[in-house]
Order: structure tokens, then sequence, then C-alpha cells
């Protein structure tokens, strides 16, 4: 039996995988020989396992530093025959979508497949835009999984599809998809994967398919309809589309929820007493297939359940008009438009659908639920102890005395917009930081403003922001929180860590040396965990134009994870309750979570299980009542001595 | 027959490997399984909540309000919050460490007492076991170990139809070789423990 987060099963073994477990196993049991991404939730953990096996079965497994850029190289190597997969959030086509439509007319080699997942309800995202549109805004073919095994099945037969079609094709899971666990039968790997053969492909030059100009273009839209036709044909029969049940109720179902309208049906008792039509590829829709459903239902009525936007709902209405079908079709009239579907909603819909009841009492539970909400106290995420960017904000806002403008972005460290740290004043989508901070240099004249964004972020869509705040003479202070990672997806590597994805050493590239390059008037480094020293670098660099202030130290999960692996420790802060007055500045300007007040005794206390070691709360301490506990049990109150400072060197280079 | 399991707690607490431990053993007593947690952005140090739902046939992944056989609450606040998930009747095992958020120490909210929340369990008839998870498994040999101790108590209750050696096995197949022992005490002491809350 197989350990779990393991892919690399026996044939016909049935594994516990999740989601996207299951969509890397498919990618491999596709023989695809390249793999990229730039990770996101809910996508990430399809590279993260792909990348673990890949030197064991000679896949090529990337992070690429955006979106735009790790569909390209998967595109590359669809063009050089290659079997592809590129993946990434809902939100990260916005940032490949340039590449993305034009390819749509270019078309593919190699089979090669996007796997973009939706996030309903947004559980990580800042909307939940439904990527069903994209495919079919680019006429590409999207297949919608319903659970991880056939998230599984839906990627071995993307890539045929898309090598049959000639076009790229889009698996779409959705966050309940991608991070469900289930129990998944695994199918055979190829004998190139069994054997770690790394596979070549061949590029041949083709510019009337590769270049595309404009004439090109012209001829090869009516190519890309064509395409979708024929894609149309092949999914008709599509094992992934499906009638069943004999009722006089008629449900169409897209996606995932199948899986809850199977649910509610069971738990209304009325299982026996519908037909659906399972829809497992909403673009291009089996029209004839959903004809044939909906002319069983002529003089009445059916309904359409999906997720989100009312994509297989419009193309079915569409089909009704054009082809004259006497039935009556409803959908977002019953069933929300917004959030993640679950059984409830379906239980409920189909309670007003059709008039019934079920023995639940969903109100009262309400009720007392919302009763109980109000009194309890929120728990929002928090940056970890020992943060290095929780020390960066105090500085920023302290250093900024009230008149600062803070442009933020997307990161752990959006938890600073949050109490007690509140040093976030906008947040728009990755890298906008930098394009905010110089539109607002330009638009107001009363307060500096601080461009906060981590280390991914700046590679991600920063670099060229940067250069044109530079080039636009912003008076800004750019700061990167350069924490050498990918914190918040899952510590993917980045260039500012000095490994790849297949934990290879490579360049490790310097930002400061980059903000120098592009010329901005002011750069300095400084470690994230010296708040004396971060406060005068701040303040000289709000005396230049640009000026870019780079805060460096491993995010600190990270770091203690790859310390308790060594055996090693870190120093332990603790409270020194005669000195302490009770003033809270710990807790309500700096906030670690290791921190919590002690009203009986009036008094900070620091858990010891949770101080990893940083000091900041000594840092800020007005009274130097936090001291270091020296394993002799003697206490260290000066926390700045040159051994803490050379100590966080030693963790700055750890990674 | 079908098993909802909710499970709920702060990141970083184990929540995961409770639903691991529970998820694979069914999986390996042949049952179909759908398990997943849920947690917004950064999930550390937030609240999360999590499912195992297994039986001969399962649907999705999170348990629908008011049809979860019984929580394992890591944390009295986050037993609470979650509670919605529960039915009427249903089984709290509640570890009775508390870890007051940081907006409680910062004075923003009031920790809730237990009377409050054995007032707000005995409304919908559902029943607490409240039980010092956190002592016990450092008694085991590791903080660590809340999600064992936990799921400890959870066998014994007889809800599951699991026997304390399926979870060992399980304990076998998934942990680190030297992380066995500790575990099987830690499974133990949450499987003899007696409620200190009820
Ligand atoms: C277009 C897009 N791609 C990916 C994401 C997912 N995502 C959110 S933050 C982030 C990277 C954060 O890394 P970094 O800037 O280094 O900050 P850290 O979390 O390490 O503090 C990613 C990949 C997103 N929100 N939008």
């Amino acid at each position: 039996m197989a350990r779990i987060g393991t892919i690399l099963g026996e044939p016909g073994e049935r594994l516990l995988l999740m989601g996207n477990e299951a969509i890397a196993r498919g990618v491999l049991e596709a023989d695809a020989a390249v793999a990229s991404t730039y990770p996101g939730t809910p996508s990430s953990e399809i590279l993260m396992v792909l990348s673990e096996v890949a030197p064991k079965v000679g896949l090529y497994a990337e992070y690429s530093t955006n979106e735009k850029v790790a569909f390209e190289v998967a595109l590359a190597a669809s063009w050089n025959g290659l079997r592809s997969v590129v993946t990434m959030k809902h939100v990260g086509l916005n940032v490949a979508a340039d590449s993305f439509m034009s390819a749509a007319y270019q078309g593919t080699k190699g089979g090669m497949v996007v796997v973009t997942a939706d996030d309903p309800s947004m559980w990580s995202s800042q909307n939940e835009q439904d990527n069903r549109m994209y495919a079919m805004f680019a006429n590409v073919p999207v297949l919608d999984p319903m659970d991880p095994q056939e998230a599984l099945e839906m990627t071995k037969y993307a890539f045929q599809l898309s090598e049959e079609v000639g076009s790229l094709v889009m698996l779409r899971p959705t966050t309940r998809v991608s991070h469900t666990r289930a129990d998944v039968k695994i199918g055979d790997l190829p004998e190139n994967k069994k054997n770690a053969v790394r596979l070549w492909g061949h590029f041949e030059k083709n510019p009337e398919k590769y270049v595309v100009l404009p004439s090109r273009a012209r001829r090869m839209h009516p190519e890309v309809l064509e395409r979708i036709e024929k894609a149309r044909e092949i999914l008709e029969n599509a094992p992934f589309n499906w009638e069943e049940g004999s009722g006089e109720i008629g449900i169409i179902v897209s996606g995932i929820s199948y899986v809850y309208l199977k649910e509610a049906l069971h738990k209304l008792g009325i299982e026996d007493k519908v037909s659906i039509l399972k829809i497992g590829t909403p673009f291009p829709l089996p029209l004839k297939k959903v004809e044939s459903f909906l002319r069983k239902f002529e003089g009445g009525k059916v309904l359409v359940i999906e997720e989100l936007e009312p994509i297989v709902e419009n193309q079915i209405k569409v089909l009704v008009y054009d082809k004259g079908i006497n039935v009556e079709i409803h959908g977002k009239d019953y069933i929300p438009r917004i959030y993640e579907m679950t059984t409830r909603r379906i239980i409920e819909a189909l309670e007003k659908y059709l008039g019934m009841k079920h023995d639940v009492d969903f109100a009262a539970i309400d009720e007392h639920f919302k009763k109980v909400s109000e009194k309890l106290p929120p728990r929002p995420p928090t940056l970890c102890p020992a943060c290095p960017h929780r020390n960066t904000f105090y500085a920023i806002k302290r250093n900024a005395k009230g008149k600062g403008i803070y442009t933020g972005d997307i990161g752990c460290y959006s938890l600073g917009a949050l109490k007690p740290l509140e040093t976030m004043d906008t947040i728009v989508s990755m890298g906008a930081s930098i394009g905010l901070g110089t539109g607002m240099a330009h638009a107001q004249k009363d307060k500096r403003v601080y461009a906060i964004i981590g280390d991914s972020t700046f590679f991600h869509t920063g670099l060229s922001a940067l250069a044109n705040a530079v080039y636009n003479k912003a008076p800004m202070t750019v700061v990167v929180l350069d924490n050498r990672i990918t914190a918040m997806t899952g510590h993917q590597p980045d260039p500012s860590t000095g490994l790849t994805a297949t934990m290879e050493p490579t360049k490790f590239i310097d930002i400061a040396e980059i903000a120098k390059a592009m010329g901005a008037d002011y750069v300095a480094v400084v470690d994230s965990y010296d708040i004396p020293e971060l406060l005068k670098v701040l303040e000289e660099a709000d005396k230049h134009q640009v000026a870019v202030v780079v805060s460096r130290q491993p995010c600190s999960l990270l770091r203690t994870r790859i310390q308790r692996k060594k055996g090693e420790s870190w120093p332990l802060y603790q409270v020194d309750p005669d000195k302490c007055t009770g003033c809270k500045v710990c807790i309500n300007a700096h906030g670690c979570p290791a921190i919590s007040f002690d009203k009986e005794k009036n008094v900070a206390v620091i858990d010891e299980v949770m101080c990893w070691g940083c000091s900041g709360c000594a840092q800020v301490c007005p009274f130097d009542a936090i001291y270091e506990k020296l394993p002799d049990g003697g206490r260290k109150y000066d926390v700045l001595d040159e051994e803490n400072k050379r100590r966080w060197q030693q963790w700055n280079s750890m990674l | 027959m079908e098993f909802n399991v909710v499970i709920s707690g702060v990141g970083g607490q184990g929540i995961l490997t409770a639903e691991h431990l529970l998820a694979q053993t069914a999986l390996r007593k042949g049952y179909k399984v759908r398990a997943g947690e849920i947690h917004g952005l950064a999930q550390r140090f937030g609240s999360v909540v999590a499912f195992v739902r297994f039986g001969e046939t399962v649907y999705g992944g999170s348990v629908p309000d008011g049809m979860g056989d019984l929580i394992l609450g890591f944390e009295p606040v986050e037993t609470m919050r979650y509670i919605n998930f529960v039915k009427d009747g249903g089984v709290a095992i509640v570890n009775t460490k508390k870890i007051p958020p940081v907006q409680v120490s910062m004075g923003l909210y009031e920790y809730p007492s237990w009377d409050e929340i054995k007032f707000w369990l005995s409304e919908r008839n559902i029943k607490l076991i409240g039980i010092p998870a956190e002592d016990l498994a450092l008694k085991a040999g590791s903080a660590l170990a809340v999600n064992t101790v936990m799921v400890g108590a959870a066998i014994k209750l007889g809800l599951l139809p699991f026997e304390p050696e399926d979870i060992k096995d399980t304990i076998k197949e998934i942990f680190p070789a030297k992380l066995h022992d500790l575990n099987f005490k830690a499974f133990d002491l949450g499987y003899e423990a007696e409620p200190e809350i009820a």
C-alpha cells in the first residue's frame, strides 16, 4: 500500500489522492514531457507533486516567473511535438491571456493541456471568474471534472483531444475538486516514465503557423472555428457526458454540481423521479446529446445546474431557440450565480423548483449559528511567528509617521493589510503595487508612496513596473519583502531562492542589483530582523526619487522547518513580568501570534512553543522587558548584539 | 450507511493529519472516501475546518449543514465556529485547551466561557466531550500529537466503524517509523481519556 501523497503507485491500485495529485498522475500516464507553472491556489499541488517525482520519471518540470512565461514554455514543447501541461490558478490565465488567445489561433502539435483551477467562493483569490468563459472566448475546448477520479481520466483524455483536433485543451477543476482527497484508481505508466526517459522533441520550422502575422491570423480564424466543431463531434461520445435515469423531472448538470445533485436527490428521496444529463464538457457542448435529452421534455421544463456563470444554460437556451424545441429552460432563476455550489444549495433550489420539503431544518440551524457566531472572536490568518514581513511593516509604518500611502501586493504579506499592522492601502492584482504606486506619485503630492511587494511577485510582474517607475520619475520607495521564496502558495522556489523546481542549484538573482541596473536613485539591502537598521534605511530612502529597499530574511516557517530537520534550535524570547508594564505595544503595533496577554497579571506572555526566535518583540518593547532566555537559564537583554546579527546572516544564507 | 466527520481547529494544529488518519483507514477498510479541508488565504494560525466522509456511496467533499455525525474540535472556539455542520443530537469532542485569537489579546473580543459553550451545544442537543488533548499529547511525548489523541477519543465513542487496531495500522502506514510509538501512546491516551468537561 502506498503512502499518502505518493502518485507513483501500481496500476489498478486505489490511492487516496487529492484532485490535484490525480491530475499530476494523469499527466504522467499521458506521457507528457514538460510541465510548467506559476503557482497559485488551488492549482499549486499539481506541480509540487510533479516536480518532486520529475527526476524519477524523466519529466522536465519548471517554476516559471509568471503564468505567461509558463504558458509559452509549455507551448514551445507542444510545437516541438511533445506533450506538455501548464497549470495555474484561474486569474493566472489573465496574465497568460495574451499568448493564450493567439495560440488558440495557431494551434498545437504535441498535445497541450492548460489547467486553470477556478476558486468559487474565493477561498484564496481576489475574484471568482469562471474560466469556462475564457475557453469560449478563445474557442478552446474545456473539460470540467466532477471529482478526482474524473480529473485523472479527463487529463489523459485532454491530451488525446488536443492532438486529434490540433488545439489547446483547457482542464478546469474548481477548488473542491482540486483539494478533495478521494479514493482514486490509477492506471498504468508508460514505459518512458517507468524508465525515467527524458523525451526530446524536434522543432520543424513552419512560419505559416508559428509566425502569427495579421495576414496569417486572418487565414487561421476560420480554422479555429472548424477545430471547435470537430471537437464538438468528438465530445458527443466523450465518456464524461451521459444520461441516466428515466424519471419525469429533467435536469442537466455540469461538473462538480453533479456530485452535489446526486446527494441532494438522495436526501430528498427522489432519485428515481429524475432524468439527468451529466455534462463534463461545457464547451463545446455536445449539442446532439443535449437536443435528444431536451426532446423528451417537450411541453415541460428542464433545470440546468452549474456553479458560477450560466455557461451551459445559455448555450442550451440558444439551442432551444434555434431548433424550436418546446421546453422551458430554468437555471440561474433557481441556482445561485455566485459562490461555491453545495448540496444544501441544490436541496433548497429543488425544494423551490419542485415544491417539496427536506427534513433537516436549515433555518433553525442558521438561526442558532448566527447567534453563536456573533459571540465568537474571529481568527483570521496571521503572519507566522518570526515572519520577517512583520518587522518590515512595523518599520514602514513607523517611519512614515502617518504620512504614507501604501500600495500593496499579493502574497503572505497581504496580511499586513489587517490589524494590527494595517499598512496596505491598495491590493489589486499581482505586481500592481509598483504600477499603482507610480500612479499615486503622479496623482497626489501630500504623501510619500511606499510600494510593498514580495520577491516572487517582483519577478512575476514587478520588473517591468519598476522600469516604468524609474523611467517616469515617480517619487516613491519600493520595499521588496524578500523572504527568498514563494511562501503563500507553499514555498515554491523563485529566482531569489537559488534553486530550481527540482531543487537543483541555479543562479540567485539579486533584486537589489536589478534595481541598481535599472537606475533607481537609492538602493539598499537590509536584514528584516534588524528594526533600527530598517528604520535608518527607510528614512534615507525618503530623500530620493525612486528608492528600492530590499528587506531580506528567509521565510521563518521554512527556516524553522529546515532547522528542525537538522536538529538545530533557535533562541527563545520571554517577557520579564517585573519590567512589563502591560502597555501592549508588542501586541498592538507588532502582533506576533506567539504573544498573548494575561489580563489578571497585566503582562504580555510569550508561548514557548510558538516563539521562533526573531527578537522583533524585544526590539519594539519600549521598556526592554523582553529578553533572550539563554540555554543556561541566563537572560540576555541586548538583542541587537553582534552574535544575533551574525546568526541572522547565517539564516539568510541557509537556502 | 455513510459517516460524516467534521474536524476543526487552528492552522498548524495537525488537522490535516487527523483527516489523513481517518480517511486512509476508511480507504483500507474498503469504503469510498472523500476528505478535504477548507481554509482561506494563508492557513497559518487562522481557522481551519476539514471533512472526512466515507461509506458505501459518498458524494461531495464537504459535509452539508446539519449532517455531520461528530465534530473533532481541536480548540473550543473553533468547534463552535463550525457547529452548523453537526446534526442535532450529534457529538462534539473538544480539546479543552483554549488558544485565544490575537483579537482577544488586543481586548477587542471576549473569549466565550465554558458555560456559554455548554449552553449553545445543549440548545441543539449536541453532546459535549471535553478532553485535555494537549496535556495528553505532551504526556505521550509531543504537543504535535494532539491529532492522534483526538482520533483516539473519537474511536472510543464507537460511532465510527473502526477498531483501535485499524487506526494503529494506519499510523504505521503513514508516519515515519520513529513516530510510531509516540502516536500509539497518544492514541491510547485519547482512547482512555475521561471527559474533563461534559
Ligand atoms: C496572477 C496570479 N498568480 C498567482 C497568484 C497566487 N499567488 C498569490 S501570492 C503569490 C506569491 C507570493 O510570493 P511572494 O511575492 O514571494 O510573497 P510571500 O508569500 O513569499 O510573502 C502567488 C503565487 C495570484 N494571486 N495571482
